[in-house]
C-alpha cells in the first residue's frame, strides 16, 4: 500500500494552451499560456514552483532549463524524459516521488510541445532510426519500416490473426473517442464519426487506417503536483496520485503489443494479467473493480485493446469485443479517455487525458461528466500506471 | 527535410559483423558459446545466459512470417516509387525474429505463417540487405 498521509502526493492544478496544427507561438510560449492557468487554478504562483517534470523537451517541447529561465524560477528537482510519450507515467510519478520524498515543495509536469514544428528537425521520420539495433516500435528504416504507428501495425496485425479480431471491431475506438470530442470544445476533431468512414478512410500502414491513428498536434499541459498537506490550504479539491507502477520492459515486453504476442523478440503464449500486472491497485488498496474510468495514451487505437487486456479488464483477445456497443462511452460499463483523447481532442503527449482526469474528479467535466466519480485510472500499454482518486 | 533516397541501416560496433557478413551473402547471427541460442539485435552479452562468449554462425536463413504490414504512408518516398510495400518479421528457425521484406510475394501478399528463405540484396556497394522470399515448405501456423 502507498502512503495516505499529509504527504502523499496530489494533484492541485492543471492549465493548457490553446491546441492546434503549425500554431504560430513558440512552445515556450504555450507553456506560459499553462503555467499561468495552472497556478491561477491551483492558487498559486511562480514562486511556490520548486520542481520540474519535463516529459518531452527537445526537440519537440520546451526543456526544464529554458522553462525556468523563461519563467524565472528557481528550481531545486528535475527529471526531464526523452520526448516519448511512453514516459509520460513515468513524469507524472516523478513528480509524486520527489514531493513524497521532500526533493520538491511543488512540481510542474509540463508537457509543451509542437509535433508540426519539430517534424523537419526530426529528420521528417522518426528519431528512433537512428539506433543501430532499432527502433522500440520496430524501426528498420532501411526495410522502409518507420514511426510509431508501424509498430502497433505489427502487433495489431498478429493480434488479429490469433484472436479473429477486425479492423471493423477496431473501429468501436476511434468512433467512441470522437463522439466525446464532440462534447468537448477544446478538441479539434468533433465531427462524429462512424464505422464506415473508419473503414473508408485510407490506410497508413496496414491494418491501421489513418481513424487508428492520433493527431500530429501543438499545444501545452501543466499539472501542478504537491502534498495532500499543502493542498489543504489551496483552492482546488485535491485529486490523489493513491497508486503507481511502472513502465515494464524486457524481451518479453514490445512497446505496442501484447505480452506473449510473438512480436520482435516476445515469446508466443498470451496469458491473463498476472499478480505483478496489477501492483497499482493494491498500492492504492482498491479492486479494479472500483475503477469508474479508464484513460490511456491512444496514439493508436490497437492501443485502447491492449491496455484493456494488460489491466484484466478483458482477457486475452476479448477487448475487441469488449469495446463494441458503447461500453468505453460516457454511459458505458466503463468510459475512456472522455475528452477525446490523443485521436481526437489533441496529441499533447497524453498530458491533455490527465487534465480531463482531474476535472472528472472534481466534477467539472460539464457534458462528459461521468456521474459520482471519485476513481480513475490512468494506464498504458506498455504497463505502466497510476490510480487518481477525489 | 533531407531524406536519403532509400535508407541505410546505422551500422555500429554492434551490428557491424552481421552487415560484414551480409556483404558476404551469409546471414550471420551471434551464437552463445554456453547455452548455444542466437539472439538478436546483436548485443555485448548472451541476453538468455548472460554469457560473455559470443560467436558469429551462419543461419539456416529460413524461417516463417510471424507479422507483417503494408505501409502506405511515404515516410521515405524513394520507397514508396512502385506504391505501398510490406515489411515482414521473420522467426528464423534458430528462434530470433528479424524484421525485412518479403520479394516476389504471392498474390494477396505476405501471409502470417508463410515459410519463407533469405536472399540477398546488394544495395550499395558496401551494404547488401537480407530479405526474404517465399519458400516451397510445408506452413505452420507462426
Amino acid at each position: 500500500m502507498r502512503r495516505n498521509d499529509g504527504k502523499q502526493a496530489c494533484i492541485v492544478g492543471i492549465g493548457a494552451s490553446r491546441f492546434g496544427r503549425r500554431l504560430p507561438e513558440s512552445q515556450t510560449a504555450l507553456a506560459a499560456v499553462a503555467f499561468k492557468q495552472a497556478l491561477a487554478d491551483a492558487g498559486l504562483t511562480r514562486e511556490d514552483i520548486d520542481g520540474l517534470c519535463i516529459n518531452m523537451g527537445f526537440p519537440l517541447g520546451t526543456d526544464y532549463d529554458r522553462f525556468a529561465q523563461a519563467f524565472g524560477l528557481d528550481i531545486r528537482y528535475v527529471s526531464q524524459t526523452w520526448m516519448h510519450g511512453r514516459f509520460v507515467t513515468m513524469s507524472l510519478q516523478h513528480a509524486a516521488l520527489a514531493v513524497e520524498a521532500g526533493l520538491a515543495d511543488v512540481v510542474a509536469c509540463v508537457t509543451a510541445i509542437s509535433f508540426t514544428r519539430a517534424i523537419p528537425v526530426l529528420g521528417g521520420v522518426d528519431a528512433e532510426d537512428m539506433r543501430e539495433e532499432g527502433g522500440t516500435h520496430g524501426e528498420s528504416p532501411h526495410y522502409g519500416l518507420t514511426a510509431p504507428a508501424s509498430g502497433a501495425a505489427l502487433g495489431m496485425q498478429r493480434y488479429m490473426h490469433v484472436h479473429g479480431a477486425t479492423s471493423e471491431q477496431l473501429a468501436a475506438v476511434p468512433v467512441a473517442f470522437r463522439k466525446h470530442a464532440s462534447l468537448n470544445p477544446a478538441a479539434l476533431m468533433r465531427t462524429p464519426i462512424t464505422v464506415a468512414d473508419h473503414q473508408a478512410s485510407r490506410f497508413v500502414v496496414e491494418p491501421l487506417h489513418l481513424l487508428d491513428c492520433c493527431l500530429v498536434t501543438d499545444g501545452a499541459v501543466i499539472v501542478l503536483v504537491t502534498s495532500a498537506e499543502r493542498a489543504r490550504d489551496l483552492r482546488q479539491k485535491p485529486v490523489r496520485i493513491t497508486g503507481m507502477q511502472g513502465l515494464r520492459t524486457g524481451r518479453e515486453e514490445f512497446i505496442f503489443a501484447p505480452r506473449g504476442m510473438g512480436i520482435a523478440q516476445q515469446n508466443f503464449g498470451r496469458q491473463p494479467a498476472r499478480a505483478r500486472d496489477l501492483e497499482v491497485y493494491r498500492g492504492a488498496g482498491i479492486e479494479r473493480a472500483d475503477v469508474q474510468g479508464l484513460f490511456t495514451y491512444d496514439a493508436f487505437s490497437p492501443l485502447v485493446l491492449f491496455t484493456l487486456e494488460r489491466f484484466g479488464f478483458c482477457g486475452p483477445g476479448e477487448a475487441a469485443g469488449f469495446v463494441q456497443n458503447g461500453s468505453i462511452e460516457i454511459g458505458g460499463e466503463l468510459p475512456m479517455n472522455t475528452s477525446g483523447g490523443l485521436l481526437s481532442e489533441a496529441h499533447v503527449g497524453g498530458w491533455n487525458s490527465i487534465a480531463e482526469m482531474v476535472r472528472q474528479l472534481r466534477g467539472t467535466a460539464g457534458p462528459r461528466q461521468i456521474p459520482d466519480v471519485a476513481c480513475l485510472q490512468w494506464a498504458t500499454a506498455w504497463g505502466d500506471s497510476v490510480i487518481l482518486q477525489s | 527535410m533531407a531524406h536519403p533516397d532509400k535508407p541505410l541501416p546505422y551500422i555500429g560496433p554492434d551490428t557491424a559483423k552481421f552487415w560484414a557478413a551480409a556483404r558476404e551473402h551469409r546471414l550471420s547471427l551471434p551464437v552463445c558459446e554456453t547455452c548455444h541460442r542466437a539472439h538478436w539485435p546483436p548485443g555485448p552479452v548472451c541476453p538468455f545466459c548472460f554469457g560473455d562468449g559470443l560467436t558469429w554462425r551462419d543461419m539456416s536463413g529460413r524461417g516463417t512470417i510471424t507479422t507483417f504490414t503494408i505501409v502506405h504512408r511515404d515516410w521515405y518516398p524513394a520507397l514508396m516509387v512502385n506504391g505501398p510495400y510490406n515489411v515482414i518479421q521473420v522467426e528464423l528457425e534458430e528462434g530470433p525474429r528479424l524484421t525485412a521484406n518479403l520479394v516476389d510475394p504471392p498474390p494477396g501478399g505476405p501471409r502470417i505463417g508463410m515459410a519463407v528463405e533469405v536472399i540477398f540484396d546488394d544495395v550499395t556497394p558496401e551494404v547488401t540487405l537480407p530479405r526474404f522470399r517465399p519458400r516451397q515448405a510445408g506452413e505452420r501456423n507462426g
